[in-house]
């Protein structure tokens, strides 16, 4: 993340909207001043050694700083994780990710350990143990002890634990290891020395050594960043518990037979929330809104299916150049991943009819061989901005061309692959039979697709949209490439806030320059069909935007403003710079103005706040007290739904 | 000249003329070799043939010019044009006149003929003005300088470089023409390039439609005003509504399972391979079957341009299905329903205004919901400025805390409630 003063701004307005000034403050400082030991701090913050040191304790606790301690030296250096501080503002989004993939027992563990930071798996089965003892106490007190209904949503231990394992082997929760703090520039550092001690004694010489070097680096740093994932594959050993859960996404229904099946966890672990999992997660979501947005419902919930399957073992969304480019592994799994048209076919709710969502024509209007084209290596990256490009005869990918006359029929006639014992009765997939009545003789008639071959369409829409939603990439084998897919998604997102601010006309300015480089301002008009007056207006007034920018070019040696002429360009980089600022920026005036409420609402608010007064508000409070403080907590829901609807877009344009 | 010597020439010169506007047209260079071998000119007789080219140029009814390889060579003229040459009471005036008549449907300027013909703005004047009276020549205008005095032959049309095309009319880009035809134009490659599901036409039965999926957004209710981490979540409740794009993430059951087990009327994406996709061509032809654009005809290159324009306004996308090059639109489950003439019928009645010629609104997100990516003061805003968060009165009026200012309500007043400290002012 690159820290710019109004991120730091807005972290330090987080944390002191989660845990109060002193965190806040000393994070502040420590992102000023860099990296600094406690002396440091004490300095410049001129505040007592107990209260800085209680105000580290609580920025450890939710993960919120870097610190490092030299051998034999006597102070550490502590550092600010912007990242983390930054995420705080995602929690709510992820516990709502949580609870609609995992459940709300889940979505109640996750929140707990989110409010408790880093917590031993110990202390957090004693903490539930104490709410589960006081609801049966609840429950023997209560006059019908049938029909008592606990709200507790972890009903025991044994579920608690059989939560966290899941929630593990998602790689949403991982385990906090002795290099949790360390930060990266010291991770590497400390690789570095251990690689160079080890195997390059003498030194580092020539290419290939240099080669080996990078490869050794690589795989100590991969082993590194797999240390806190350790758990997750101890369960994963535990033979069938991963096939099994397969099938828990739909509820809890007879819960505790499986929690005895599995182990129980070393009570001294301890866990925390793994953000960088939660972004791959939120991603999902995230691209399956954009295919809902472009295609439809039915299938962005395809889309959804293939995507959870394909994302199963990945572990983060941006992968380090450092770590992830040597040896062709990530993570011990093959860097191409991809799904199968039957694994997806296999996790559909029944309940879903995919013939909905789907255009309607007939086998003569379709070429086949075009729809199915097989794409087994990902696209330039140039292909993404001829999506913008209007064709010109020039085109890229000309070897589609050397397809010749394309009036070949569709006979849909999908063959599942083989399907692989996984259980006996997979393979009466409604294929046989219903292909057969389906398959119509005359070209001209309503194709009917079975439902292997309606899942199969929607793919092949995902496959051929220009966003690159999905690919091809052998038959019946289907995968994404993120990066594509989201530099589409990123454009998208910066056109609406380009439309949006300065309407249709701007977006189609910027989108011009954006395909065809700097231009002449003389060329713009005929371009964009628009007049020359109301282009200048348009260009002058989203350079202010910070949308497009100039660039003079003298005609001469000797600049002459009056001479030169200039060039106009869009830079997407820049675009995006400019928008996260914004984001940023929004963000922090939604605190402020929750701020400000707050403040002028204090005396509602602390009375609210008192023992006898909390939960009963509507009958405690005078009526004119009740009624600021429900629009109280009216507003602070718009904020904060506000807040996160613009992380949103900072995920698509910043993490994702 | 001897008598006869003359009416030879004269003979000569006719028969020459004759023959040579039958070799071709008016912009033909005739060179001295290829006017003796028309074979006219006894004996190939240069002396004779050049008596004769005097001859025929002091009649206007041939112009030398600077010849391909450089020599000398000639072009022939109309008798009616040259007739308007001699008619001309003055060398000056013809040069004047021969300048616009060069320059053809282009036009030229004043200035350029003042120079080549090497006179003063006065005598030009004295000019234009014979000519004009004759109706020999008319002023124009171009669209690429449109503030220069330009003439033309009165019998030419004005270029399509000089009127800038179809799309101009009196050398102004036509906007609301090109408005109502993006409008056309869209609504056919939308119709065209997408299923249109009518409403209510289920297969028969029950139609399932997609329940939950894993991806769906369940509102989770919380309240408090503890600062915890419970807090930052994400309700879907958004105060700025946003239609165009619906603010849940992608739950089928929202936008399909409310309207029931019915279908309803939208546009669906045609399956991968589809061969329907309009092209140019297909676009060209069909604005030439519906004839709206009555005096002007637009070729597939107008056309082009401006599908290329829609393109850039992020409406459609060009898709390509082996070598057919389409186009179809974006969103299509997104877009309206209703046809592109009832939308016009009812927006001269005054509604549905606010929309864009797709009927739709263009997508929204985060930032641009909230008071401040809209803000005009955004730049300025800041804790402890003369604008801020705390003393904003967007966000007061956007939580509905306060009514919407009226125009011209006075800024001064500023109801400062939150934080109210005195220092509070609010942004124009
Ligand atoms: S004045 Fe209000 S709306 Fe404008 S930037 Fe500041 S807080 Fe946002």
């Amino acid at each position: 993340m690159n820290v710019t003063k109004t991120v730091a701004e807005l972290c330090a307005l987080i944390i002191d909207e989660m845990y109060g000034e002193l965190p806040s403050r000393i994070f502040s400082m420590l992102l000023t001043r860099g990296r600094s030991t406690i002396l440091d701090l004490e300095q410049s913050m001129e505040m007592t050694r107990s209260k800085i040191r209680h105000g580290l304790a609580v920025l450890q606790q939710y993960n919120l700083l870097y610190w490092h301690l030299d051998p034999g030296a006597q102070h550490a250096f502590y550092e600010a994780n912007v990242e983390n501080a930054y995420y705080l503002i995602r929690a709510g989004k992820i516990l709502e990710m949580v609870e609609t993939s995992y459940g709300p027992p889940a979505k109640d563990v996750m929140q707990n350990l989110l409010l408790s930071g880093q917590t031993r798996i110990g202390d957090l089965v004693v903490a539930y143990q104490e709410r589960i003892e006081q609801d049966n106490k609840q429950k023997a007190a209560s006059p019908d002890e049938e029909s008592y209904k606990s709200n507790l949503l972890v009903k025991s231990t044994g579920q608690l634990n059989s939560v966290i394992c899941r929630l593990v082997e998602a790689e949403l929760i991982d385990l906090v290891t002795a290099d949790t703090f360390e930060s990266p520039d010291d991770i590497l550092k400390k690789v570095e020395k251990e690689v160079n001690d080890k195997h390059f004694y003498g030194g580092v010489r020539g290419t290939k050594a240099k080669i080996e070097y990078q490869e050794k680096l690589a795989e100590r740093l991969r082993e590194v960043r797999s240390e806190p994932k350790s758990l997750k594959r101890k369960l994963e050993q535990n033979g069938s518990s991963a096939k099994r859960r397969k099938l828990l996404g739909g509820g809890m229904t007879n819960g505790l037979v499986e929690d005895e099946m599995d182990p129980a966890l070393d009570p001294q672990q301890v866990i925390r929330v793994n953000y960088e999992k939660c972004t791959v997660d939120l991603r999902n979501r995230r691209l399956v809104q954009y295919a809902s947005d472009l295609f439809g419902d039915t299938t962005s919930y395809v889309y959804a299916q293939l995507l959870r399957h394909l994302t199963k073992d990945i572990s983060r969304c941006r992968l380090d150049p450092l770590v992830d480019h040597y040896g062709e592994k990530e993570d011990g799994v093959p860097a191409q991943k991809f799904v199968t048209t039957a694994e997806i076919l296999d996790s559909l709710k029944t309940a879903i009819d995919l013939s909905v969502g789907l255009g309607k024509t007939t086998r003569k209007m379709l070429s086949k061989k075009a729809a199915t084209a097989i794409h087994p290596r990902p696209p330039m990256m140039k292909s993404l901005i001829q999506e913008a490009e209007v064709q010109g005869d020039a085109s890229s990918d000309e070897e589609d061309d050397a397809e010749t006359t394309d009036d070949e029929d569709y006979d849909g006639d999908y063959k599942p692959p083989p399907l692989k014992g996984v259980n006996g009765n997979h393979g009466t997939n409604g294929v046989n039979g219903v292909n057969g009545s389906a398959r119509a003789d005359d070209k001209d008639q309503e194709i009917v697709w079975d439902r292997p071959n309606q899942l199969r369409q929607h793919l092949l829409i995902l496959a051929e949209s220009n966003q690159h939603l999905v690919r091809h990439c052998g038959i019946d084998e289907w995968t994404v490439d993120f990066e594509l897919v989201m530099a589409s998604m990123r454009v998208s997102e910066l056109d609406t806030v380009i439309e949006q601010t300065t309407g249709p006309k701007g977006l189609r300015l910027a989108r011009i320059l954006r395909a065809r480089g700097k231009l002449d301002e003389k060329a713009l008009p005929t371009i964009a069909m628009m007049q020359k007056a109301e282009l200048q207006r348009k260009l002058l007034e989203m350079q202010s935007a910070g949308f497009v920018h100039v660039q003079e070019v003298p005609r001469e040696p000797k600049a002459d403003v009056k001479k030169s002429f200039f060039l106009w360009y869009s830079d997407l980089d820049k675009t995006r710079d400019r928008v996260l600022d914004t984001s940023y920026r929004t963000m922090m005036h939604c605190i402020q103005v929750l701020e400000a409420l707050r403040h002028k609402d204090r005396d509602v608010l602390s009375t609210t706040r008192r023992s006898d007064v909390k939960g009963k508000e509507e009958e405690m409070l005078r009526q004119e007290y009740f009624q600021r403080y429900k629009r109280f907590l009216q507003s602070e829901k718009m904020l904060f739904s506000q807040i996160m609807r613009v992380d949103d877009l900072v995920a698509i344009l910043r993490d994702f | 000249m001897e008598e006869g010597e003359a009416a030879k020439v004269d003979i000569l010169k006719n028969t020459l003329y004759d023959t040579v506007i039958q070799h071709g047209s008016n912009t033909r260079l005739f060179t001295q070799s290829d006017l003796l071998d028309l074979d006219i000119i006894p004996h190939r007789n240069l002396q004779l043939l050049l008596q004769v080219i005097q001859a025929l140029t002091n009649d206007k009814l041939l112009v030398g010019v600077t010849g391909g390889q450089g020599g000398l060579a000639w072009k022939y003229r109309s008798r009616e044009d040259a007739k308007k040459y001699t008619s001309l009471p003055d060398e000056t005036t013809m040069l004047v006149y021969q300048a616009i008549d060069e320059a053809g449907n282009d036009g030229i300027w004043k200035r350029t003929i003042e120079n080549r013909v090497n006179i003063s703005d006065a005598v030009m004047k004295v000019c234009i003005k014979i000519l004009e009276q004759r109706g020999y020549i008319a002023s124009m205008r171009s669209v690429e300088q449109p503030n220069r005095k330009m003439y033309i032959r009165a019998d030419l049309r004005p270029s399509h470089r000089a009127t800038g095309g179809p799309w101009f009319t009196d050398g102004q880009l036509d906007g609301s023409f090109i408005e109502t035809l993006e409008g056309v134009v869209f609504e056919f490659i939308k119709g065209r390039g997408a299923y249109h599901q009518a409403p209510g036409a289920g297969s028969g039965g029950a139609t399932r439609i997609p329940k939950r999926g894993v991806v769906t957004a369940a509102p989770t209710v919380t309240a408090g005003t503890k600062r915890s981490a419970k807090e930052i979540t994400s309700d879907d409740v958004t105060p700025a509504a946003t239609p165009g794009r619906p603010v849940a993430v992608a739950s089928p059951a929202s936008a399909a399972a409310a309207k029931s087990a019915r279908k309803p009327e939208m546009f669906l994406p045609m399956p991968a391979g589809y061969k329907g996709y309009p092209t140019i061509h297909d676009i060209t032809e069909f604005i030439h079957q519906l004839g709206i654009t009555s005096n002007t005809t637009l070729g597939e290159n107008d056309i082009r341009q401006l599908v290329e324009v829609l393109i850039f306004d992020g409406l459609i996308e060009p898709i390509k299905v082996g070598k057919r090059r389409g186009f179809r639109a974006l969103r299509p489950t997104k877009q309206s329903t209703i046809p592109y003439n009832i939308r016009a019928k009812e927006m001269q009645n005054g509604i549905g205004l606010h929309l864009p010629h797709t009927g739709v609104l263009p997508p929204t997100n985060g930032l641009t919901e909230a008071p401040c990516g809209r803000c005009p003061v955004f730049d300025l805003c800041e804790e402890g400025g003369t604008v801020s968060p705390s003393t904003c009165v967007y966000f007061m009026e956007w939580l509905g805390l306060e009514e919407k200012k009226k125009e011209g309500d006075g800024v001064a007043e500023v109801k400062v409630e939150a934080g109210s400290d005195g220092k509070g002012s609010a942004p124009p």
